[in-house]
């Protein structure tokens, strides 16, 4: 972000750059358009708050939670409609991103080494498109989380107008589910933040750098720019 | 209440002090002997101030086809064909206050549900928050939701009776001696006395029901048809619920530490690899791989 160009009034012609997606506007990149940040942030904060309200009753180790909305009845009231709204959001996102999100097959060894490697800043695929595999599988993932959290979360929003074993399972897949959500979602936020700088200015701004999109997304950058990518002589 | 707790829900760990001791306390009910009267069922809801639940008609004298909030002491009738005719099996249904209680343990609020140092299993509705967890947890389906309230509801045995000296509402209007109310060691006692008559009667199969799932109740029942505790509405074998247990015992340690474990992960690597940068726009190829 530091590279960009001092910034200049905003010039009308790049308010409406902004609003599409994969244009190259100066020297960024529009790599999320608006309605898909406001997506993202709408998940992240309903998400956010089912998280802070469901913890606490989960397990009391995470009872503070349950104060910063006024106590663990307000947290029991709350939890499932953030649910809700999760979902509803979640719906939104999965139909704004999923183009974008077939798996190819040679990026199936995301499950494993591959993934390895991108965690130790090995793997430079020239290939990589707007999305690598990991960015994939985590979409896939918590699409299917977020189905799972919300068909186990009805049941225990009513849990006497369904079966007791049905019930006994509702409380694991929502258990199970979260958890893995959950540690799936602290690499996330590591990732997009910290660990891989330039990164979080795209969910915001909406626009990544050059060197950024040719670092993390060399074929997106490519599409994008138009521009080869040159080999060192 | 000036009784110990023994148990209490949602507690991460705590046992008690041993200081004081009070021996379990237990209702005996003898189906043999119940007449149908439902004087117990009154006499609950007088002392508990509980108002008057409408009735309705299940075919039966019984007054409601189950549990309710506002009425937590049932009787229920149960008709059989035998040989000679109809049998009626009449059983006292109420909260089973049981030594492993699956409403204790499905139960996510910080001490809504309590057990007292005399087993007694009893709701707190302060702390209560209206999850219903409890009432999918309980083997014997006791406790119910009440949308007055917003709370869960259900027998307390008296607690606040028996906590000072007193029995149960219900065993003082028994007017047939069918139940009884005292140390579990004394009621077994007296089950056990009864069911040696039962089987002189001609009843082999009676039996004490003190079922061994959930480490006996703190209300003994003397069935005269004990190999059929279906008859009576009873469980065959009750036990608190695999789904609560898993939970419970193995997914939250479990799942606390791969929350922790993640954000350790996250901090660790960071540590070793630092943040991955895209050098600057000054040298355009600066990220890519030599050729």
């Amino acid at each position: 972000m530091s590279t960009a160009a001092p910034r200049a009034p905003m010039d009308s012609a790049v308010v409406v750059a902004r609003n599409r997606e994969d244009v190259v506007v100066g020297n960024e990149i529009v790599r999320h358009r608006l309605f898909s940040r406001l997506m993202h942030w709408t998940v992240a904060l309903t998400f956010l708050i089912a998280l802070l309200t469901g913890l606490p009753i989960w397990t009391p180790v995470f009872g503070w939670m349950a104060h910063l909305f006024g106590g663990l009845t307000v947290a029991r009231l709350l939890h499932p409609w953030a649910g809700v709204a999760f979902f509803l959001a979640s719906i939104a996102q999965f139909f704004e991103w999923v183009s974008d999100m077939r798996v190819e097959p040679w990026e199936k060894d995301w499950v494993g080494p591959r993934l390895t490697r991108y965690m130790r800043y090995e793997e430079d695929d020239p290939r990589t498109g707007k999305y690598n595999g990991g960015q994939k599988l985590y979409f896939w993932a918590v699409s299917l989380a977020a189905l799972g959290l919300l068909l186990s979360g009805l049941l225990m929003w009513f849990p006497t107008a369904f079966p007791r074993w049905l019930m006994q399972l509702a409380f694991i897949v929502h258990d199970f589910t979260f958890i893995a959500f959950l540690v799936a979602l602290v690499f996330h936020i590591y990732l997009a933040t910290v660990a891989e700088p330039g990164t979080f200015g795209s969910m915001i701004r909406g626009t990544v750098t050059r060197p950024w999109a040719r670092l993390h997304h060399p074929r997106w950058y490519r599409e994008v720019t138009g521009e080869e990518p040159r080999r060192r002589p | 209440m000036s009784l110990d707790i023994r148990r209490s829900s949602a507690s991460v760990w705590g046992s008690l002090s041993g200081l004081r001791t009070a021996p379990t306390v237990s209702k005996y009910i003898d189906t043999t002997t119940c007449i149908g009267c439902k004087a117990c069922e009154v006499a609950c809801q007088e002392w508990n101030d509980l108002p008057p639940v409408e009735t309705h008609q299940v075919g039966t004298y019984q007054t409601l086809p189950t549990l309710h909030p506002d009425y937590w002491n049932l009787i229920r009738f149960n008709e059989r064909d035998f040989d000679g005719g109809i049998v009626w099996l009449m059983r006292k249904d109420q909260c089973m206050h049981c030594d492993e209680p699956g409403c204790l343990e499905a139960c996510p609020a910080p001490g809504a549900i309590v057990q007292y140092m005399n087993g007694i299993v009893d709701v707190n509705p302060d702390q209560c928050i209206g999850c219903k967890y409890c009432e999918t947890g309980c083997p014997f389906d006791v406790p119910r939701f009440s949308k007055t309230t917003g709370k869960m509801a259900k027998c307390t045995l008296c607690v606040d009776r028996v906590s000072v000296g007193l029995e149960p509402a219900c065993i003082k209007a028994c007017p047939t001696g069918c139940l009884h109310f005292g140390t579990k060691e004394d009621m077994l006692m007296l089950a056990n006395g009864r069911v040696q008559q039962l089987k002189g009667n001609g009843f082999a199969q009676a039996s004490v029901y003190d079922p061994p799932g959930v480490n006996g109740t703190s209300v003994i029942t003397v069935l005269a048809h004990g190999d059929h505790p279906e008859w009576y509405d009873l469980p065959g074998n009750p036990h608190v619920p695999w789904g609560v247990k898993i939970w419970k015992k193995i997914i939250r340690p479990l799942g606390v530490i791969a929350i922790f474990g993640a954000i350790a992960g996250a901090f660790a690597h960071y540590t070793k690899y630092g943040p991955k940068e895209a050098r600057g726009s000054s040298d355009p190829d600066a990220n890519l791989p030599p050729a």
